[in-house]
């Protein structure tokens, strides 16, 4: 491993956030039946022409804005032509010569600036389903917006490409301009790997990797694909340029074996298509979306309150939860409690509900409910019990509070009737306490909870059951 | 409806009998169904007929209750549309072309579709599938290409009108075969969405007529932008029945010397020269003009058109539509069923085109191509700052016999050198008869004009229709 | 100039099948009209800035609404072969 150096490129393909597709007004519906989403204009059908998205274009630019390309202010599609059966037209719409951003860079945490060759617009062929005589052509999900991210082979090893994909995959999100799922498909990525001997200029034979379908498979493929090559090299073996699949059952790459003659893709300029002007009104436009970049949002957070790593890199993966977080410190400026909270509770009820639109519950609200805890006014129970209540419907707090009763019960007088009922009918604890078994104490502080339908603060009961007992028992 | 003449009258005149109650719309459909039953087997000019026509009964344009034939190639929704193509064979077209939309709002008929050469790729309509339609002035005779159906239906009278594409000229060369108006619009005028491409960058359907008036009246139907198609003109309507209006005076007419040399008809020549005199006679200056370039239009326009026709036609694979030829692997399924789908011209070209595209000669082809069209673009912006119209013959020869060029495929493209460069241009061009030759075969002439000046080239031709009577004639079958 | 070995790598690009004889015939009509068509290269080109559309100077896009085409079951009827709802293919791989 320390022989060599690894040189990675990654070309990552993402759907753009749009209801329809780019160059007709079919529906973008994830999960249709098959062939449903369909029109003349996406199924190649003799006479039909393109007529581009708006949103497909500003989307584009703003991507392209927040990698920090240079944009080309006069841009032109062209035609790559091949023949292929998910392909209606055998030609794919697509950018060559005029993408819409190029030379720009993506900064890892490291500091290193992964530089980006070009950000190109394109459209999504269709869907093959392959069965053993023959296959099944779907057409929905031809003609879905995409934009093709490709970077210069500066990526230096597997964790990089991830973290590499990561923030890519956050950037975009946070613009709002893909939901960058991988595993719907909304993110792709194929990766060009070489070794070469440490210190030495010319690059090795790169070798395509495809079919890496999650995040997790991009890292193990090229782990895999390193031992491999560095294997050959080592004993004097030639790489072959070719492309390989990775296979997850196999955990291994498997070479495709067929004839990669080199594509003759002819391209030529759109003629159905008219050259497209970015504006300065259209840049600034989209540099209204441009927020603070997930690298950045990462380091303040951590600076600024003083979280730890794992706590900050849940909140920075989504942004709706990180801004939530900052609303909630407004009303109530206890970072950690409100972390704790966020990243407990409410997130576990975010997940299960699945839905963002379905969580309600504005930050002050939420604030309030932290509030009220570590003021002792809600014990960790009855602050879920809250929560829940809480989180859908956003019903006042101090409401939900007064009408369930569930004002937490911490004064002594309150609780002294509960306690000493507790002892008389728990013999059996009591004596386990006294005989040194101290865990026994928690049984009855569970018993209290019970009983005051858990609104008795626990900290306070059990330092009157102590003392009760104490006193008893003298 | 005895006392009425339909074959001598002009659509517009027939309209009019119909909004007078002299006549009905479904009596005038049945007199051109009837027409064409009884004398197009000895043209073969229309590939399907209909019986019936759907029509729009409160249609606003002033051609409501005609029938119109259509070229084979833009798309009908629910009839047989083929561009003459075996590889379309049967397909069945699910959408309407804007252009139909348009005329079936209007209050027009479609009366069915017409012959051409295959996926117009020709200029004689000898390159279709199903048969060679015959020029009706002579039989033996090719009425050009490749709306040659179109041609020929209309000179005949079958249709009062019809819709052509022309992408070289052939909307214009054919009319001017046949004896009729053939206009070229300029380039973004009329929608191409629904118009089976040939050549993307410079199709555009246009009307056959027997008339200027006609003309002018379909002009403004199918005109105007579309949103479905994004080359589509953005500007303001233009109704070109105001330019039916018998005054030249003053407009200034150029006369390019290199339309005018060896390789033209002396026939033709003699011809264009009495068109000039008429012109002269009523008011408009003619100007000797140069377009240097023009040599050079024929191999630009087989490049480009070649180019853009390969990557238009690799979409015709068996899978979606048309033709299939069954295979055990999908490889042989594309390559049999195109080997036996398309026709031989259609082969050269899209061989002729894959190659311009292809590693290598990129450069040196498709690129130097595009840049020679922009050199004959120029030419006519210069001129255009001289004249307002340029006048020059449509062919080098009359209809030339059928068999004649079929197999010197270059031949057959040199017939083009007077049409294509206005298609290079994206310039409007009309072709109107002029003459008749010694064997009564027509001789058509050509106006060019500047882009969005559609009118002006309505203006000149309808004042030449007014002191002449060429376009009156009536081939006898 | 197009040799037959050309004409079959262009046959293969165009995915359509030309028999021997068709490749020999087709070489030589192509050679033909390429020989017209090097006339292009006698114009000095390299200023010249190729236009690709004369026209159009104003962007031309559609706003992002869905519309419903309903014309999947057409579409479908039209496939000479299909499946179900899907379009029927001899195997790829």
């Amino acid at each position: 491993m320390n022989e060599f150096d690894v040189v990675i490129g990654l070309e990552v393909h993402v759907q753009l956030k749009t209801k329809s597709k780019i160059f007709c007004s079919c529906s973008t519906e994830f999960e249709s039946p098959p062939n449903t989403n369909i029109c003349p204009i996406c199924c190649g059908y003799p006479g039909v022409l393109p007529v581009l998205n708006k949103k497909a274009l500003e989307l584009a630019i703003r991507v392209a804005i927040a990698l920090n390309c240079n944009i080309n202010r006069e841009i032109y599609f062209e035609r790559k032509n091949y023949f292929y059966p998910d392909l209606p037209k055998n030609y794919q719409i697509s950018q060559y010569k005029m993408p819409i951003g190029f030379d720009g860079f993506l900064e890892l945490l490291s500091g290193k600036a992964i530089k980006i060759k070009r950000v190109h617009l394109e459209e999504d062929a269709g869907k093959l389903i392959h069965k053993e005589n023959y296959s099944l052509v779907d057409f929905n999900r031809t003609g879905i917006p995409l934009l093709e991210i490709v970077s210069e082979p500066v990526i230096s090893s597997p964790y990089e490409a991830s973290e590499y994909l990561n923030y890519l995959k956050l950037t975009l999100q946070y613009i709002d301009a893909s939901d960058c799922d991988m595993e719907k498909g909304f993110l792709r990525c194929d990766a060009n790997i070489s070794l070469k001997p440490k210190d030495a200029t010319k690059l090795g034979t790169k070798v395509e990797i495809k079919n890496m379908n999650t995040f997790r498979g991009v890292v193990d493929a090229l782990e895999y694909e390193i031992k491999r090559q560095e294997s050959l090299l080592m004993n004097k073996k030639e790489i072959i340029q070719e492309t390989r699949l990775w296979n997850k059952d196999l955990s291994k790459t498997i070479s495709m074996r067929t004839k990669e003659e080199a594509h003759d893709y002819r391209y030529f300029p759109e003629p159905d298509l008219p050259d497209f002007f970015i504006t300065d009104k259209m840049l600034e436009e989209q540099k209204k979306f441009i927020v603070e970049k997930p690298q950045e949002k990462r380091k303040r957070f951590i600076e600024q309150y003083n979280l730890s790593y794992k706590e900050v890199d849940i909140m920075i993966s989504d942004l709706w939860l990180s801004n939530f977080f900052e609303k909630a410190i407004s009303f109530y400026n206890r970072p950690k409690e409100i972390s704790n909270w966020l990243l407990g509770p409410f997130l576990e009820k975010y997940n299960s509900l699945k839905d963002k639109d379905k969580i309600k519950i504005s930050p002050e609200n939420f604030s309030k409910i932290v509030k009220y805890f570590c003021e002792d006014k809600l014990n960790n129970l009855t602050a879920k019990t809250v929560l829940d209540l809480c989180i859908t419907t956003n019903a006042d707090v101090d409401d939900v509070i007064l009408k369930e009763g569930l004002s937490q019960v911490s004064l002594e007088d309150e609780l002294i009737k509960f306690i000493d009922e507790i002892i008389k009918e728990n013999p059996k604890a009591i004596s386990e306490y006294l005989n040194g078994k101290k865990e026994a104490i928690m049984f009855l502080v569970g018993c209290v909870m019970k009983k005051t339908n858990k609104k008795a603060n626990p900290k306070v009961a059990k330092e009157l059951l102590e003392r009760r007992i104490n006193e008893k028992s003298h | 409806m005895g006392n009425i003449n339909l074959i001598n009258l002009s659509g517009f005149e027939i309209a009019k009998n119909i909004r007078e109650n002299l006549i009905t719309s479904k009596e005038v459909y049945q007199f051109f169904y009837n027409r064409i039953k009884e004398l197009d087997s000895k043209l073969n000019s229309f590939i399907e007929v209909y019986e019936e026509a759907e029509r729009k009964p409160d249609g606003d344009s002033q051609l409501k209750g005609l029938p119109i034939a259509i070229k084979d190639n833009i798309c009908i929704k629910g009839k047989k549309i083929t561009c003459a193509s075996k590889i379309l064979a049967n397909h069945i077209s699910v959408y309407d072309a804007t252009v139909i939309k348009k005329l079936k709002e209007a209050g027009l008929k479609i009366i069915g579709t017409t012959n051409m050469d295959e996926f117009a790729f020709g200029s004689s309509t000898e390159n279709s599938c199903y048969f060679t339609t015959k020029n009706p002035w002579n039989t033996k005779k090719v009425p050009g290409g490749s709306s040659g159906g179109s041609a020929a239906a209309v000179a005949l009278r079958l249709v009062p009108f019809a819709l052509g594409s022309d992408t070289g000229g052939s909307i214009r060369q054919p009319a001017s075969f046949c004896g009729v108006v053939g206009f070229k619009p300029t380039y973004g005028l009329v929608s191409r969405y629904g118009l089976i491409a040939f050549a993307s960058s410079l199709d555009q359907i246009g009307p056959i007529t027997t008339n200027f008036i006609d003309c002018a009246y379909l002009l403004n139907i199918i005109s105007g932008k579309d949103k479905n198609d994004s080359t589509s003109a953005d500007i303001e309507k233009i109704d070109f029945t105001k330019y039916l209006n018998e005054d030249i005076k003053g407009l200034k007419i150029g006369i390019p010397k290199e339309y005018f040399k060896e390789g033209l008809d002396k026939e033709i020549k003699e011809s264009l020269k009495e068109v000039i005199e008429v012109f002269k006679k009523n008011g408009a200056i003619i100007l000797d003009i140069n377009l240097p370039h023009t040599e050079y239009a024929v191999a630009t326009y087989y490049i480009l058109a070649s180019s853009e026709a390969s990557s238009n036609l690799a979409r015709y694979d068996g899978i979606k539509y048309g033709f299939r030829k069954e295979e055990d692997s999908l490889s042989k399924l594309y390559t049999s069923t195109r080997r036996d789908g398309f026709g031989l011209e259609a082969k050269r070209r899209i061989f002729l085109g894959t190659f311009s595209l292809s590693s290598g000669y990129y450069d040196a082809y498709y690129l130097r191509a595009l840049k020679v069209r922009t050199l004959i673009r120029l030419d006519f912006e210069n001129a255009f700052k001289e004249v307002d119209a340029i006048l020059t013959p449509t062919s080098p020869t009359p209809a030339f016999d059928i068999g004649e060029k079929i197999d010197d495929p270059l031949s057959m493209y040199l017939s083009d050198i007077y049409t294509i460069p206005a298609n290079l241009a994206g310039l409007p061009a009309v072709s109107f008869p002029c003459g008749f030759t010694k064997n009564n075969l027509p001789i058509g002439a050509q106006l060019i004009g500047k882009e969005f000046c559609d009118g002006i080239l309505i203006r000149l031709g309808f004042s030449y229709q007014c002191k002449t009577d060429y376009h009156k004639r009536i081939p006898e079958l | 100039m197009v040799d037959r070995k050309t004409v079959e790598y262009i046959a293969n690009l165009s995915k359509i099948e030309t028999s021997e004889e068709e490749s020999y015939f087709l070489s030589t009509q192509l050679s033909k009209i390429l020989d017209y068509i090097d006339k292009l290269k006698e114009l000095d080109v390299k200023d010249v800035k190729p236009i690709r559309h004369f026209y159009l100077k104003n962007n031309v896009y559609r706003e992002d609404v869905v519309e419903n085409y309903n014309l999947n079951k057409e579409i479908l009827k039209n496939s000479p072969k299909s499946l179900e709802n899907f379009f029927k293919i001899p195997n790829v791989l």
